[in-house]
């Protein structure tokens, strides 16, 4: 599903974000990215969604060469792919169903489509009654959950998860991970980074450590 | 998964360009209004240039040339000479001079001293034909060819014409078509300018959303469209606009102008006429301003 190899990541001034990554994560699984602020977990992340290139290495995703892949493709691959950031990027003055909604309407879904995997999906991760509510008076957890929704409702391949427990109590923390775990046992291949080590102890998944851009585990 | 057609796409990103203007409404009317100015601007500019191209052009009337007529051609009769004065490139009418009537205007200018002809019997002007040239060929290289071809003909036998008075007017034309396209690119650059870095404003202002459409799977059409789409309507507002702008200042400057200037706020166009090249041109600058401004910032 995912395969890296000999990624590296260097910016101009001899500083690096990855150093010769190799990893393969297979179809369905769930693995943890984990390591320090600053390890490169984010630009992993990044590199595998197609927001940044990398300088050196070839990436292989859901069966296809990234570096073989036109600009102009990078939507349609970005489509198979559900992004959840630390930082939830929702559209503030947008309700959750718009929100959510917007995965659906750029692939050019038709309304009463969405309507109805709209629904289905706020009903997933138990926010129907918050349909019509702006984002930007949301709780964090409410709006992970909401960010959650967006990458779910085109039923993505892969999730990838940048810190999504970041800025959420430990209660909700483990409420998200359970999403996700229940998200994985529907087939859905998941990547979650987070430098939380409780929450990797308290799961018996795969991680992948990082430490200073290079794989150490 | 249902997908929309064409058609009900294009329509949906129409509705989506409204939503926006409609939650983005302050910006939008300020980029209409912008526009709008900058549209009366060009549009005023370019009335008074025709107005003024016009007023010269007129003045360019004042350029004639007499060609006498050798008496003995007079018996061929004077419509058929007439007729090759009249079918030569840039002539635009021909007057005929009789030469008893040149005889009643040099009296008529010699008034008070009809001494100086009155020993004279026999008529001795020469018959004419007084050319008026048409607009196109009032320069000096124009006058020239209609002189040369009449000075050819065989029933001419001399042909006048006040080489300053088209030499200048010449010139004056030249410097009036020069200055008017400097003034003109300047204000229709500095148009687009102001118009793209308008529509760029509310570009980044919305740069979150775009960012987050980028992340779920928007291509690039998808993001422009509705920009463009926009662009089309802010622009056909300004284009209003301006002719609300232009009319209003025409009904404020009437009777409060020189009389002489009154040449300067004839307008070219009918109304509908200039409803529709504001409106239109409104258009062009708004979708174009758009589409290089969301390409620029798109970063392709």
């Amino acid at each position: 599903m995912i395969r890296m190899f000999h990624v590296s990541k260097n910016y101009e001034g001899g500083s690096f974000a990855l150093s010769d990554v190799t990893l393969k994560i297979a179809k369905g699984e769930f693995v943890f990215i984990t390591g320090s602020s600053g390890a490169g977990k984010t630009t992993l992340l990044k590199i595998m969604f197609g927001s940044e290139a990398p300088s050196e290495g070839q990436i292989i995703i859901d069966g296809r060469n990234y570096f073989k892949i036109p600009r102009a493709e990078i939507p349609y691959l970005r489509r198979r792919i559900g992004f959840v950031f630390q930082d939830f990027k929702l559209l503030p003055q947008g309700t959750v169903f718009e929100n959510v909604a917007l995965s659906l309407k750029v692939m050019g879904v038709g309304s009463i489509e969405v309507k109805r995997r709209v629904q289905k999906v706020l009903s997933y991760v138990k926010l129907s009654h918050r349909a019509n509510f702006r984002a930007a008076v949301l709780s964090g957890g409410e709006a992970q959950r909401v960010a959650i929704a967006r990458a779910l409702v085109k039923d993505p391949a892969i999730i990838l998860a940048d810190e999504p427990t970041g800025n959420l109590d430990p209660h909700l923390a483990v409420e998200t991970i359970e999403l996700f775990k229940e998200v994985n046992g529907r087939g859905t291949t998941v990547v979650v980074a987070t430098h939380d080590s409780t929450l990797i102890a308290r799961y018996a998944k795969r991680a992948i450590g990082l430490e200073s851009g290079r794989v150490v585990a | 998964m249902k997908k929309r057609g064409f058609t009900s796409g294009v329509v949906y990103l129409a509705a989506d360009a409204l939503r926006s203007m409609r939650a983005n409404a302050a910006s939008c009317a300020l980029t209409a209004v912008t526009l709008g100015f900058s549209l009366a601007i060009f549009f005023l500019f370019l009335f008074i240039f025709i107005n003024l191209e016009s007023a010269v052009n007129k003045w360019g009337d004042k350029t004639h040339i007499v060609v006498y007529i050798k008496d003995t051609a007079l018996k061929d009769g004077v419509e058929r000479l007439r007729d090759s004065a009249r079918f030569i490139p840039g002539v635009k009418t021909v007057e005929y001079v009789s030469k008893e009537k040149a005889l009643e205007e040099l009296k008529a200018e010699l008034k008070g001293h009809e001494e100086i002809i009155a020993g004279v019997d026999v008529n001795p002007l020469p018959a004419s034909f007084d050319i008026r040239v048409s607009p196109a060929y009032t320069d000096a290289q124009g006058v020239a060819s209609v002189v040369g071809t009449l000075k050819a003909m065989s029933w001419a036998s001399d042909v006048q014409y006040s080489r300053e008075w088209v030499e200048k007017f010449s010139a004056f034309l030249r410097f009036i078509e020069l200055a008017a396209t400097a003034v003109g690119v300047f204000i229709a650059a500095a148009t687009v300018f102001i118009i793209s870095n308008t529509i760029r404003l509310t570009v980044w202002a919305r740069r979150d959303e775009i960012e987050v459409m980028r992340l779920v799977g928007a291509t690039d059409a998808y993001i422009k469209i509705p920009f463009f789409i926009e662009g089309v309507i802010q622009g056909f507002i300004g284009g209003v606009f301006a002719l609300g702008v232009l009319t209003a200042g025409r009904y404020i400057l009437l009777g409060r102008m020189p009389g002489y200037l009154d040449f300067a706020l004839s307008l070219p166009l009918d109304f509908p006429e200039l409803l529709a090249a504001l409106a239109a041109s409104g258009m062009l600058m708004g979708a174009t301003a758009s589409i290089i401004s969301t390409t620029r910032f798109l970063g392709n």
